[in-house]
């Protein structure tokens, strides 16, 4: 009789498998079996869910790093400096992790659920009797689509995140707004963005990864589509935000 | 075209296919019968590829599938049609876009072709007119009729039925029955069915075969496993 497997040993078969699975799309994508209808739609959907919470919050970011911000240098009698404290924060973190996080909650619960709804319902199955890979009609585009769109999403929450920091500094603290433009233009290095830009790629392939992984190995029928996506967003979120950490410190060893 | 030959599957330390063979012929309809849980579906899945067997081989057209790499598989599959319980259709498309998906997927047909193509085997599921409606806004019947109208939308040479009747009423049961009955007649299929519906499997098969304990119980004609002096088998078809 063959005995269940212990849970060390079943840990790293998960593991195993789940590296396989990116290794798969992987493969999919390097061998050019990309279908682009598909990446469209999927970017089009992924970008349209998440972007009018993508603006709102980081409006909302960037007031608040204004304010608070306002309030301390003011102390210091540097309150000219709020454009920059602004703009670097979140070029350099903010932006990036924050849109990883909202794109997780919204656009990788929805990856998650749709292919672990149609993995209930035989779908994905289905796929494979009709004589097409799921993996290259269902997963791949879902996994580029995280890629080509939370950059975008990341630049559109750099820009609206420097104007709600603007609207404060200029309504709130009296900075000239030609002044403020100006401190925020010029405190901006290449190296701030890019910083914080090279993070969100890695971060795209985390969400992507891993939101399809649990949704194609979705089981137990309508319980397991909610336990199963709520387990795609911890996971994305959790790591999102360890790995922010390495990154961080990789990157500036690299980019004082 | 089909043939099994001495197919056994485990999981865990349940043993749900043992030392299984049968064949199936051209324009032949096999049912296989059994309690519920006692792996017809299992070895529906073993037939298309799903899944692959500890021991045992199984043939289409010569070609021993359980060696074949998925990639293959795919290619084997694009003629062979599987209706499943639910009817499995996308629910992110509506019925013209899940018919017309092995089309533009496996042919070069045109858009006119397509369309015309969907309407003829939509007429002949009895189902005209409803291209435009998403699964959601089907019946259970009619999700089952449009599921078996994309398995053999490509001319299939070969017919895998899940369960075709459950969960429908009586009525339905016998219409989707003589339905699949009429259409492996008219492609000249292999047809192979899983069900538990006694009645209904006697009207349509050619042959029938009964699965107990993972273990072929009874083989044969109507009338031979009517008159088969097995105990299990006569009170499985009372």
């Amino acid at each position: 009789m063959r005995q269940p497997e212990s849970p060390i040993v079943e840990f790293i078969s998960k593991i195993g498998r789940a590296l396989c699975f990116l290794g798969e799309i992987l493969g999919n994508i390097a061998s050019g079996r990309i279908r682009f209808k598909e990446v469209v739609r999927e970017s089009y959907e992924q970008g349209l869910q998440s972007v009018i919470i993508i603006i709102l919050t980081s409006f909302a970011s960037g007031a608040v790093l204004a304010l608070q911000g306002y309030v301390v240098l003011s102390r210091l009698g540097a309150k000219e400096y709020i454009a920059q404290l602004v703009a670097l924060s979140l070029l350099r973190e903010m932006s990036p992790v924050f849109t990883a996080i909202i794109f997780s909650a919204k656009a990788g619960a929805r990856i998650a659920a749709e292919l672990g709804a149609m993995n209930v319902n035989d779908q994905i199955l289905a796929t494979r009797t009709l004589g097409v890979d799921p993996m290259e009609y269902l997963v791949t585009p879902k996994f580029i689509a995280c890629f080509l769109v939370l950059p975008i999403l990341t630049i559109i929450s750099e820009v609206v995140g420097i104007f709600g920091g603007y609207f404060i500094g200029v309504y709130e603290a009296n900075i000239p707004g030609f002044s403020y433009m100006s401190h925020t233009i010029n405190s901006i290095r290449y190296v701030d963005f890019l910083s914080g830009f090279a993070k969100v790629f890695f971060f795209s392939v985390l969400i992507g990864w891993i939101c399809c992984y649990q949704g194609f190995f979705t089981r137990g029928g309508s319980s397991g589509v909610g336990k199963f996506t709520t387990r795609a967003v911890a996971f994305s979120i959790i790591f999102v935000i360890l790995s922010n950490a390495l990154l961080t410190k990789i990157i500036l060893t690299i980019w004082q | 075209m089909i043939k099994v030959s001495n197919l056994s599957k485990r999981f865990l330390d349940q043993t749900v296919l043992d030392d299984i063979s049968f064949d199936v012929s051209k324009g032949e309809i096999v049912v296989i019968l059994g309690e519920s849980g006692v792996g017809k579906s299992v070895l529906l899945k073993h037939l298309i590829g799903l899944i692959t067997p500890d021991s045992g081989s199984v043939y289409i057209d010569n070609i021993d599938i359980t060696k074949l790499s998925e990639k293959r598989l795919l290619k084997v599959r694009k003629n062979i049609g599987y209706l499943f319980q639910e009817g499995a259709l996308y629910d992110f498309m509506n019925v013209f876009e899940n018919l017309a998906f092995p089309l533009v997927e496996h042919t070069s047909l045109d858009n006119e072709t397509i369309k015309n193509k969907i309407s003829s085997i939509l007429k002949m599921v009895d189902l005209e007119g409803i291209e435009k409606k998403y699964p959601s806004e089907l019946s259970g019947g009619m999700k089952k009729r449009v599921g078996l109208a994309r398995a053999i939308i490509l001319d299939s040479k070969i017919l895998f039925c899940d369960e075709p009747t459950s969960g429908l009423d009586p009525i339905r049961s016998r219409d989707i029955s003589d339905l699949i009955r009429s259409i492996v007649k008219r492609l000249d299929c292999a047809c192979v069915i899983t069900s538990h519906d006694i009645k209904n499997s006697f009207r349509i098969a050619d042959r029938l075969i009964l699965i107990k304990n993972g273990k072929i119980a009874a083989i044969g004609s109507k009338e031979s496993i009517e008159s088969s002096d097995n105990k299990f088998v006569q009170e499985f078809i009372s």
